[in-house]
Formats: C-alpha cells, structure tokens, sequence
C-alpha cells in the first residue's frame, strides 16, 4: 500500500467512525457511539499517530501483516460465531438467528474474497507459470 | 530457510561513516525507524533496499549483510 492508498485508507476509516457516531446517536444507541469514539481513540493513537513518519518498505510491511493477521483473527471469529448461534438460537431469540445468517454470508463473503485474492496475486507473482 | 538467519553490520559501517541513523535513512530514501529495525536485526530489508545500501556505503551486499546457517545438529 502506497502513501497514496494508505492516506485513503485512513480518510475512509476517520469517515467511518464519524458516520457511525453520528448514526449511533440518531438512533440513540448510547453503547454504538461510545465503542465507535473508542474504536477512533484507538485507531488515531496506534496507527494515526505513527503515520506521520515516512511510508517505506517496512510501513508497507506492517501493513500486510496488520492486515492478514486482522483477516486471520476476523474471518473464524465470525464464522464460529454464526454457527454457534444458528446452532443455538431459539424461537424467542429469532433476531439472533437472523444475527447468525448475516454472519454466516459475511464470513462465506471474506473467504470467496480470500481465494479471488489469493488468484489474482498468485498470478501476478508468477505463479501458474508451468 | 530454518534455522538460517541474515544479519547485518549496518550499524558498524554507518559507524564508519559518522552518520546519524536520520541521515541514513534520509539518503536511502526510509524512516529513522526502518534504520533502526534493521540495524536491531528485527526487520530483514528487500533486496532492493539492501542494494541500495551496499551501493551507497560504496561496498559489496555482502560486506553489510551475510547469511548465516544454524549449525546446530541432532
């Protein structure tokens, strides 16, 4: 990820976190705002604050990594999440079984991803060369 | 590669040199932070990168960095 990109990225989350307050608080949701100011304290004091440096081959590095390893936790997270309550929900908690179908789509989403990724960089890295 | 392990004499040669970890980093065109990463063996630079320093300290890659196997056997 380039300067460029990253700059973009990090636009896009400062966008995010400002919506999501923004919507939390229309819906009067106390919990969402507070976890969504968090989440931006968070983010401006690991990420924001240290992005002032030069965006070299070590930046990039680290973010490839952050990136996989946010991907490596996320993705079994939910998916072990959704079958735990699409397994478990009961009548009177069918919010939660519609909790679990969206989970489960989503993490289904993340893995065709993965592999469309894992295609196109194969490709791009030589791979499929034989 | 296990067991295998590429170190560096960044620090001896910038020592050398009298140069400050900031102006390294300036003339090699990386952060401060990524001089010290590497010269702390806790960040393996590209190849690219490693060239780019040989080439301005005015030696061979090999001078700066080396490739060191583990010797150790059952």
């Amino acid at each position: 990820m380039d300067r460029k990109k990253f700059i973009l990225f990090r636009v896009g989350v400062i966008v995010f976190i400002i919506t999501s307050v923004t919507v939390a608080v229309t819906r009067n949701s106390a919990l969402l705002s507070i976890v969504s100011l968090l989440t931006g304290l968070f983010f401006w004091i690991f990420v924001q604050s240290k992005a002032k440096n030069r965006i070299d081959e070590r930046v990039t590095t680290v973010q490839e990594k952050a990136a996989q390893m946010t991907y490596l936790i996320f993705t079994p997270t939910i998916g072990i999440g959704s079958i735990v309550l699409l397994l478990f929900a009961r009548d009177e908690y069918y919010y939660l079984e519609s909790l679990g179908m969206v989970l489960a789509y989503l993490t289904l989403f993340l893995i065709v991803l993965y592999a469309i990724s894992y295609h196109f960089l194969d490709r791009k890295y030589g791979g499929s060369g034989d | 590669m296990e067991g295998a392990a590429i170190k560096n004499k960044l620090k001896v040669y910038r020592a050398m040199h009298d140069l400050t970890q900031e102006h390294l980093a300036e003339k090699i065109g990386v952060s401060r932070q990524t001089v010290i990463a590497i010269e702390s063996d806790k960040y393996l630079p590209s190849l690219g990168l490693a060239f780019k320093i040989a080439r301005y300290f005015k030696v061979n890659i090999e001078d700066i960095f080396s490739y060191e196997e583990d010797t150790d056997e059952d």
